[in-house]
């Protein structure tokens, strides 16, 4: 398959000048994200994430296996994603691309590593049976940014979801439906959130001189003339172009639970403690937001609510 | 857990003898020269004395402590596929091997197709992209390939800076060296350089510095520490890096002293091979 | 008048006389009968051409249709340009105004071109021209500088192509704008404010006319503003 046609150089020095001027595409200021839009489905722990044009959807189902002899008291959470050729047509089927491994990682690190999750109340009988939940995220459009809006899915999915009720006695095991009894939400430590700067860097140039805007994708130099441009929450167009991207996933009590920066534009150390506060500014904000969502979503369903 | 090793004992040690900021010795081995006294790499430095046709133009071998790592670099060169030739730059290649004996947090073998393999290689090849000068280079390839010989905490740490000294000594053409190193926080001490067993008691980042302008190009970190904490960990982690950086400098140094002092004398002072002989004949 | 119709829909012409009829896209006829291929408004004009006027992402090349399109690689005597069809197009050194075998054209790839296509049969490479081969002259063919360009479905494309369209005249009036429509789906969009020295410069006003124009387009194509909804949207933007 030829790679995918990069974008033409009046659309990269237009994203340049734009930048340059703080404005982007959409109308966002620098550091805004596009409004999430969380959209619930019919079954538990089934949610649809919209971020602008990036739609991801996660839904988590649950049943109960023999827990792995070395860890005898711990449920087990597995997270499947693939990025399919639905999301985009850059993507193929059964072709691992460097996008999808970045995407799961993080995703694991994020949702699974950062132990937002007690496994050990998953734990019916120990070393007999624990739950064994499986998370599976499905791409549906890449808009942009889709490991934020995928993180942002996953983890509202986990608070969404119920277990069932269950009984012990002796070594027998009673799962309860629904209707008998109400299901129990899982035991959640806190709730990371992932934000994704854009980063951009542009020689500084005095303004109005007629010197060639940098078009190359690639920044380059010493860097210490450059201006460092973050945006939070990229689009298609500029995650195609940045210069680098620095994701930090972090919960509403301020912990960091996973920062990456794999290279690209180098940042003043500065530069990045700001963001830093940025993102803990936004997680906050993004918690309320989770946390209303929720509530109107358990308060349209009608059901008893624990 | 029964007996725990403490992190960091009453008196300022650490559980390898170490005080809180102070690195694991360093041993740095690059190209065909032996500036190490490192007897654990004895054969691979044979082989760095006797470059064959097909040798890899860059070769650095790095250890923190007990974590050693390898890195090769071949080009720029031709593409090998067509269709990764990119018209105004160089491609670079990174490909990251663990070697099944390496140890560390889990010994078993990873394939080509492991998804934290993958990681770390795209780690390393957005780290340098900007770095090297990718530009002078048009529609070649650079290949980068790092083997973990052994670990023992700070894997990404040896592998980054063991690509930069293997970049240097390809004579690729760098705009800054970048220089990695990992600390960690133990309730409110910092740790720098730790090894696994602190890893995974403590939370810990890794960072890669650019030490010309102080600017950080690689972040990494995987565990949960307050914000309040990070910018401590993170600014000691930055000057810690300076010092690798001098280290590696050293390095670099004298392999490029004994290069010069070699060409100076016209003849090899070192790694003379038969084949060199015989031109020296012809002459 | 247009009447929506399905793939395997029959249409029945009405009476025509004498006269031939002509079919043009989504149209065939099968055993005497004319069957839409596609989904979309059935269009015709003096009750004897018919056409499907359909909502496609994908284009498929037809001669002399305007596009835009990508240079994306140069070769011996021509360019490679991605104009978003299943095959790349070649637009040839000599297919520009003024161009000879000593004076190429010097474009670099990554360069947009304005163009029209020349040749487009189903088993060759579509080719493209930036001039009028009849006289010789660029047409308003060319590479296109500056502005910035988007994606937009190709009824939209060819809707903003019509001059009686609404959209256009209408955002030219709020602010200076130059724009290019491929029926490829691809629109282009500069709003210059020429200095009073003459040079044109990106100034901050520009770039926020530009992302107004885009955001206009977009909507338009998006949600089908109409013209009241357009002025409301960028009286919000707030220019």
């Amino acid at each position: 398959m030829p790679r995918p046609t990069s974008p033409s150089i009046p659309e990269k020095e237009f994203l340049v000048s734009a930048i340059q001027q703080s404005l982007r595409l959409d109308g966002r200021p620098l550091t805004t994200l596009r409004e999430p839009q969380l959209i619930f489905g019919s079954e538990l722990g089934w949610v649809e994430c919209v971020m602008g044009k990036t739609r991801v959807l996660a839904a988590i189902d649950a049943k109960m296996v023999k827990p792995a002899a070395d860890r005898p008291y711990e449920g087990m959470i597995n997270i499947h994603s693939e990025i399919s050729p639905m999301a985009s047509s850059e993507y193929e089927q059964g072709r691992t691309s460097d996008e999808e491994v970045t995407i799961t990682r993080m995703l694991d690190k994020v949702l699974r590593r950062s132990d937002a999750l007690d496994k050990e109340s998953l734990c019916v009988v120990a070393g007999q049976r624990v739950w064994s939940l499986r998370l599976t995220i499905q791409f549906l459009s890449d808009g942009g940014n889709m490991l934020d809006c995928a993180c942002l899915a996953g983890i509202v999915a986990l608070r969404h979801f119920r277990k069932p009720e269950v009984d012990v006695e002796g070594e027998e095991v009673t799962i309860h439906s629904p209707e008998s009894r109400a299901p129990l939400p899982l035991a959640i430590h806190h709730t990371p959130i992932c934000f994704t700067f854009a980063l951009f860097s542009f020689p500084t140039t005095q303004t109005g001189s007629t010197a060639a805007p940098l078009i190359s994708t690639l920044p380059s130099g010493s860097f210490s003339t450059h201006q460092t441009y973050a945006l939070l929450d990229p689009d298609l167009l500029e995650e195609t172009l940045a210069h680098g991207t620095l994701s930090i996933a972090l919960n509403a009590q301020s912990e960091l639970c996973v920062l990456q920066k794999m290279g690209g534009v180098p940042l003043d150390q500065a530069k990045v403690v700001r963001l830093v506060e940025l993102a803990v500014e936004k997680a906050k904000e993004l918690e309320i937001f989770i946390e209303r969502s929720l509530k109107e979503d358990w308060a349209g369903r009608g059901l008893e609510v624990i | 857990m029964g007996s725990r090793v403490e992190i960091l004992n009453p008196g300022g040690y650490r559980s390898d003898g170490r005080k809180q900021y102070e690195l694991r010795s360093m041993d740095i081995t690059l190209g065909s020269t032996s500036s190490s006294s490192s007897t654990v790499v004895h054969d691979l430095q044979n082989a760095m004395a006797h470059p064959h046709p097909t040798a890899p133009d860059g070769r650095a071998h790095i250890a923190h402590g007990l974590t050693e790592a390898t890195a090769q670099v071949f080009g720029p060169r031709e593409a090998q596929m067509r269709r990764d030739a990119i018209h105004d730059r160089a491609n670079i290649n990174v490909q990251v091997v663990m070697l099944p004996f390496s140890g560390g947090a889990s010994s078993r073998r990873r394939g080509r197709g492991d998804k934290r393999l993958l990681e770390l290689a795209a780690a390393i090849k957005s780290t340098f992209e900007p770095v090297i000068q990718t530009g002078l280079y048009p529609r070649s390839q650079i290949d980068i390939i790092v083997e973990i010989h052994q670990q023992d905490g700070g894997v990404l740490q040896a592998a980054i800076n063991a690509a930069t000294l293997a970049l240097v000594d390809a004579g690729v053409a760098l705009y800054d060296q970048v220089v990695a190193v990992s600390a960690g926080l133990h309730s409110t001490a910092v740790l720098l350089d730790l090894t696994h067993y602190e890893e995974n008691d403590c939370p810990h980042l890794t960072v890669g510095v650019m030490p010309r302008s102080g600017k950080v190009t690689l972040l990494n970190m995987e565990s949960r520490l307050h914000v309040s904490r990070f910018e401590h960990v993170f600014s000691v982690a930055c000057e810690a890096a300076k010092i690798i950086k001098g280290e590696m400098g050293n390095t670099i140094g004298q392999r490029t002293e004994s290069l010069v002092s070699a060409m100076a004398q016209g003849e090899p002072t070192y790694g003379r091979t038969a084949a060199a002989d015989d031109m020296m004949d012809e002459i | 008048m247009s009447i929506f119709v399905l793939p395997g829909d029959l249409i029945v012409p009405g009476s025509t006389g004498s006269k031939k009829l002509k079919l043009g896209p989504g149209l065939v006829e099968q055993s005497s009968a004319i069957v839409a291929t596609r989904a979309g408004t059935l269009h015709s004009k003096q009750r004897t051409t018919f056409f499907i006027d359909s909502d496609t992402q994908r284009y498929v090349p037809a001669s002399s249709d305007p596009v835009i399109g990508t240079i994306t690689a140069r070769q011996a005597e021509s360019y490679r340009v991605d104009i978003g069809s299943a095959s790349p197009a070649t637009l040839d050194f000599l297919a520009f105004e003024g161009a000879s075998k000593r004076n190429r054209p010097s474009l670099r790839v990554g360069s947009l071109v304005y163009a029209r296509v020349s040749v487009a049969q189903r088993h060759l490479d579509p080719e493209i021209q930036c001039y009028d081969a009849t006289t010789g002259k660029s047409a308003g063919f060319g590479e296109l500088k500056g502005g910035m360009v988007i994606k937009v479905g190709a009824k939209t494309a060819r809707s903003l192509l019509s001059p009686t369209h609404f959209l256009l005249p209408l955002l030219g009036a709020q602010f200076p704008l130059e724009v290019a429509t491929g029926v490829n789906g691809r629109v282009w969009l500069s709003s210059v404010e020429k200095a009073a020295s003459g040079s044109s410069t990106t100034s901050r006003n520009s770039v926020k006319n530009t992302i107004a124009a885009i955001r206009c387009v977009q909507a338009y194509d998006e949600e089908g503003l109409d013209a009241k909804g357009i002025l409301a949207l960028l009286a919000s933007l707030s220019l």
